[in-house]
C-alpha cells in the first residue's frame, strides 16, 4: 500500500494544526457557526440528531491492519465503541465531540490517514474496486491512478468550492464493483490496440432527486493525461454547474443540459490550452505510487485442499460462506474474503472496536495485514490462502463476523436514516433488520441467490436505492415514514434505474411487499436465472399485480 | 476595510467609478466590465492605471475581450463559497499570462488565503479584524499537491527534483 | 413578526461543543431532559424563547436552533414529529445509547 514520505506527512500534519485552529475560533466565537460549518464539512465533520459525526476517509477503501487498529482505538477512546462503514469505503463515527476531534485527526495522522474532503463541495475520497489488485478480471490495479487523485485533488486551489460535492470512482475490473457509472466521473481502466494503459473517462452519473447515469466523454485517455483531463472537466463544470439551486448543481444536471457532446467538446477545447502543462506528473512519480501497490509476493498454491471440501461438506454454512463470501484471486490457491458487516437482525456497516481489532489481528496472520473496505459496507481480506479458510473462518464466526450472506438479499446497504441523520425523512436501518430476520433461513436465501436490497432513509440517496435490485425509499408522508417500494436498479457495468413500482408501504407493509416480490421471482424465473435478470425479462406488471393485487 | 498582501505585489491604489462619473487625467480607476465594454478610446487615453471589477458570474469570454486593455482585475465573490472567482483568476493567468494584480473583494474569509493566493490572486480587500487570521493562514501549509500560480511547485515535481528528494526522506 | 405556529412549540438545539441534543427551558437554560422544556403556546411566546434561544446561539453555546411541534397530550411533553422525537430520545437501533438509557445520559 502507499506509504507517506514526508511531504504527506507534513501537509497532513499542517491540515490537523490548521483544523485545530478552526476548532478553537469556532469556540470562542471568532468564527460563526454559518462560516465554520463548510471548513468542518470539509473535514467531514458534520452536525447530525445526537451529536457530531465524523467521516474518516479510507482512500480507495485499503487499509493496513495498524491503520485498523487505530481505528478501533478511535472506537473505544472517542466514541462509543463502534464505527459505521460507509457506501463511499470510509468510515463514520457517531459521536465525537467538537473539541477532541482536533485529537483523533492526529490520532489519524500518526498512521497516515486524515478526514481531508470526506464531505462539502469538493473532490471527495476516490472510490474503487474493493478487491483492486487482487482480482483475476483485472485489466491494472486502479489504486496508483487512485492516488495520484488523492494528492492532486487534496486542497485544490481552484476546486475546493465547487457547485457541489464531487465523487469519482474507478475501476480497474472488467465487471464493476465500484459503480463507476453512478459517479460524476467514472474511470475505466483499459488497454488500448497498442497495448498501453488508459481510461475510458464518463462523467454526469449520480442519485440523488435526479438519478442519471453517466456517460462516456472520451473512450480512451492516455495515462499521463489524466490530471490534466480531469482538470478540464472540473473546471467547466466548476464555471458553469448551477448555483442558485442545490439540488441543481451537481455536474449531472450540467451535463444534462448542455448534452454530453458539449460537456466533451468544452472539455477536450480546454484541455487542448492546458495539456502539457505543469500537472502532468512526471513518470517517475507514476513509478513511485506504483511501485507502493505492487502485488504481494505469493507462492502459487493448490486450488485443491481438501480439508477445505470436507468441510464445506458437512457444514451447510461454511459452505454457504465458501460459495458467498470468497472470490478468486489472480494468484491460484488463493481467495478475497468478504467479511459481512450484515448480521441478520444487525446494523449493516457497523464494526465494534473489538471486531476491528479482530480483524486486524485476522489481516496480520491471514492477508498480508491488508484490508479492504466496500462499497456495499462489508470488510475484505484480500490474498487469503484457500487451506487457511476453515481456520478464518471459525475466528469470524465466533466474533459475529461470519455471516455467510455477501450479494445475498441479506447483504442491505442501507444509509443510517433517521437514527441518526439530520437530513433523513425516515429510518433505514429497522426496515434492513426486519428484512433479514425475516429472511434469516440461510437455504432459501442460497436458493433465491445474488439479489441487492439498498435502503435510503431520504432522497439524497446515501443507500443507493436507485441502484437496487429492489430499492427502498424513505418519505415522509405528513409526519409518518412511508416506504417506496423500486424494482430493477443496478449499479454494475450494466447500470440501469431504479423504477418506483406504486404506492408506499408502513414500515411492516414494504417487508411484506418484499417477501410477495420475491415469491413472484421465485415462481418465475427460468433455470439459472438471477433476479434482476428475470425482473427485466418480466416487466413490472407481475410483480405490481403481486404486490398490489389486480385492480 | 484593510489589504492583505499576498504575493508581495506593489498594490495599486484606485478610485472605483461608479455610475457615469468619467476618470480624471491619469487617474487609476476600476471600472465594471459592463461599463468598460461600452468605452471608447478617450476613455482609455485619459485615464492612468485601468482595472476592471467583474463578479463571479461573470463568462471568462466576456472578460478576455478586455483583457488586453486592463492593468489589474477585481474579482468580487457574492459569498465565499463561490468558487467561480477562483477559475477567473486561473484563467488570467493561465490563458492570458497577465501579469496584472488580480484582487479579490468580497466576504471571503481567512481561511481561503491559500487558495486565493494559490490561484493566482495578489491582494484580498478585507475587514480589519480579519487581518491577522488572513497572515496567519498563509503561512499554514508547508508544501502543496499542485503546481499553482502562487509560484510554488507540486509534491508530484518536487519528489524528484535533487533538493525535493533530500526533503522526502 | 411572530411566526404562525398550530399548536405548542418547544425549542431544541444542539450545543456547540458536544453537539447533544437539548431543550430551551423557561428559565432560559438548555436541558438535556425534554421534559424541562418550555412549551409556547402561542407566537408570542415562541418569539420570546426564540429570543433567548437565538442569544445563546450568538453567544456560542448552542447550534442549529429550531422550533418544532410539540406533543403535550397526558401531561408530558415530547416533540411531535418523530425527527425530532428521536432527538429526545436516542437512535431507535441502540437502546443502549442516547436519552433513552437515562434523562441524565453521560451529564
Amino acid at each position: 500500500m502507499y506509504a507517506y514520505d514526508a511531504y504527506d506527512h507534513a501537509i497532513v500534519n499542517a491540515r490537523v494544526a490548521e483544523f485545530r485552529d478552526q476548532v478553537e475560533r469556532r469556540m470562542s466565537g471568532e468564527l460563526t457557526e454559518e462560516e465554520f460549518r463548510p471548513l468542518r464539512l470539509m473535514n467531514g465533520l458534520y452536525l447530525q440528531l445526537h451529536a457530531y459525526m465524523l467521516r474518516v476517509a479510507i482512500p480507495y477503501g485499503t487499509l493496513s491492519a495498524d491503520q485498523m487498529r487505530k481505528l478501533a482505538h478511535i472506537a473505544r477512546r472517542y466514541d462509543k465503541g463502534y464505527g459505521h462503514f460507509t457506501t463511499r469505503q470510509n468510515i463514520q463515527y457517531n459521536w465525537p465531540k467538537l473539541s477532541e476531534t482536533p485529537d483523533i485527526l492526529q490520532e489519524l495522522a500518526d498512521v497516515e490517514m486524515h478526514a481531508i474532503q470526506t464531505s462539502g463541495n469538493v473532490i471527495r475520497n476516490v472510490t474503487t474496486d474493493q478487491f483492486a489488485g487482487a482480482t483475476a478480471d483485472e485489466v491494472a490495479d486502479p489504486r496508483p491512478y487512485a492516488e495520484l487523485i488523492r494528492q492532486w485533488s487534496s486542497f485544490h486551489p481552484e476546486f475546493s468550492f465547487l457547485p457541489r460535492k464531487f465523487k469519482i470512482a474507478i475501476t480497474g475490473a472488467r465487471e464493476d464493483r465500484a459503480a463507476i457509472k453512478w459517479h460524476d466521473i467514472g474511470l475505466v481502466v483499459k488497454e488500448n490496440d497498442a497495448g498501453e494503459i488508459g481510461f475510458e473517462v464518463l462523467a454526469g452519473g449520480g442519485m440523488g432527486r435526479t438519478p442519471v447515469i453517466a456517460k462516456t466523454v472520451r473512450d480512451f485517455l492516455p495515462v499521463k493525461d489524466l490530471l490534466s483531463y480531469l482538470e478540464a472537466m472540473l473546471r467547466v463544470y466548476n464555471e458553469q454547474g448551477r448555483r442558485d439551486n442545490k439540488y441543481k448543481a451537481r455536474i449531472k444536471i450540467l451535463v444534462e443540459a448542455m448534452g454530453i457532446e458539449e460537456y466533451a467538446r468544452q472539455v477536450e477545447e480546454e484541455w487542448v490550452k492546458i495539456k502539457h502543462t505543469p500537472i502532468d506528473v512526471p513518470a517517475e512519480e507514476v513509478a513511485r505510487i506504483k511501485a507502493f501497490f505492487a502485488p504481494p509476493p505469493l507462492a502459487v498454491l493448490s486450488e485443491d485442499v481438501p480439508e477445505v471440501d470436507a468441510l464445506a461438506d458437512k457444514n451447510f454454512i461454511f459452505k454457504s460462506w465458501l460459495h458467498n463470501n470468497t472470490g478468486r484471486h489472480k494468484v491460484p490457491g488463493y481467495v478475497n474474503v468478504t467479511i459481512s458487516l450484515k448480521p441478520h437482525g444487525g446494523i449493516p456497516g457497523d464494526a465494534t472496536d473489538g471486531q476491528m481489532d479482530l480483524v486486524a489481528t485476522l489481516a496480520d496472520t491471514y492477508s498480508q495485514s491488508e484490508i479492504r473496505v466496500s462499497h456495499e459496507q462489508n470488510l475484505i481480506l484480500p490474498h487469503v490462502a484457500r487451506k487457511d479458510l476453515p481456520l478464518l473462518w471459525a475466528e469470524l464466526d465466533a466474533a459475529g463476523l461470519g455471516t455467510p450472506n455477501a450479494g445475498l438479499l441479506t447483504d442491505i446497504i442501507a444509509c443510517p436514516g433517521l437514527d441518526y441523520c439530520s437530513l433523513a425523512n425516515t429510518r433505514s436501518i429497522p426496515i434492513a433488520q426486519t428484512i433479514t430476520e425475516r429472511f434469516d433461513d440461510m437455504k432459501r436465501l442460497m436458493d433465491i441467490g445474488p439479489l441487492k436490497i439498498k435502503i435510503s432513509g431520504c432522497i439524497n440517496s446515501c443507500g443507493h436505492h436507485h441502484a437496487g435490485h429492489i430499492g427502498i425509499l424513505g418519505v415522509d408522508r405528513r409526519g409518518e415514514e412511508n416506504y417506496q417500494l423500486l424494482l430493477g436498479g443496478s449499479g454494475a457495468e450494466d447500470a440501469s434505474k431504479a423504477a418506483i413500482l406504486g404506492p408506499g408501504f408502513d414500515e411492516h407493509g414494504i417487508v411484506d411487499a418484499v417477501e410477495k416480490v420475491v415469491a413472484v421471482y421465485l415462481g418465475e424465473r427460468e433455470d439459472g436465472e438471477e433476479f434482476l435478470a428475470a425482473y427485466r425479462r418480466l416487466g413490472a406488471d407481475v410483480f405490481k399485480e403481486a404486490v398490489y393485487g389486480t385492480d | 476595510m484593510v489589504l492583505i498582501n499576498l504575493t508581495g505585489i506593489q498594490p495599486t491604489g484606485y478610485t472605483v467609478l461608479v455610475d457615469e462619473i468619467a476618470p480624471k487625467e491619469g487617474e487609476n480607476v476600476a471600472v465594471p466590465l459592463t461599463r468598460l465594454l461600452e468605452e471608447d478610446e478617450a476613455f482609455f487615453a485619459t485615464a492612468g492605471s485601468i482595472g476592471v471589477i467583474v463578479d463571479t458570474e461573470t463568462s471568462f469570454d466576456v472578460l478576455a475581450s478586455v483583457v488586453e486593455k486592463i492593468a489589474f482585475a477585481v474579482i468580487d465573490f457574492p459569498g465565499f463559497a463561490d468558487g467561480r472567482g477562483f477559475s477567473l483568476a486561473v484563467r488570467l493567468r493561465k490563458d492570458f499570462s497577465f501579469k496584472g494584480e488580480i484582487r479579490a473583494t468580497g466576504p471571503v474569509i481567512p481561511d481561503q488565503a491559500l487558495f486565493l493566493l494559490r490561484a493566482g490572486f495578489d491582494t484580498v480587500e478585507t475587514v480589519e479584524e480579519r487581518k491577522s487570521a488572513f497572515e496567519a493562514a498563509l503561512e499554514r501549509f508547508p508544501a502543496y499537491y499542485q503546481t499553482d500560480f502562487g509560484g510554488q511547485t507540486s509534491v508530484a515535481h518536487a519528489r524528484h527534483s535533487a533538493e525535493g528528494q533530500r526533503k522526502a526522506s | 413578526m411572530a411566526k404562525k405556529i398550530t399548536g405548542p412549540q418547544l425549542v431544541l438545539a444542539n450545543r456547540l461543543d458536544d453537539g447533544r441534543a437539548v431543550f430551551l427551558t423557561a428559565a432560559g437554560n438548555w436541558s438535556n431532559k425534554v421534559a424541562d422544556a418550555a412549551v409556547a403556546a402561542n407566537e408570542e411566546e415562541l418569539s420570546a424563547l426564540m429570543a433567548i434561544a437565538q442569544s445563546a446561539e450568538v453567544a456560542n453555546l448552542v447550534v442549529s436552533v429550531t422550533p418544532v411541534a410539540a406533543d403535550t397530550a397526558g401531561n408530558t411533553v415530547a416533540p411531535a414529529h418523530i425527527k425530532f422525537a428521536m432527538q429526545a430520545r436516542g437512535p431507535s437501533v441502540r437502546s443502549d445509547l442516547g436519552y433513552q438509557v437515562s434523562p441524565n445520559w453521560e451529564q
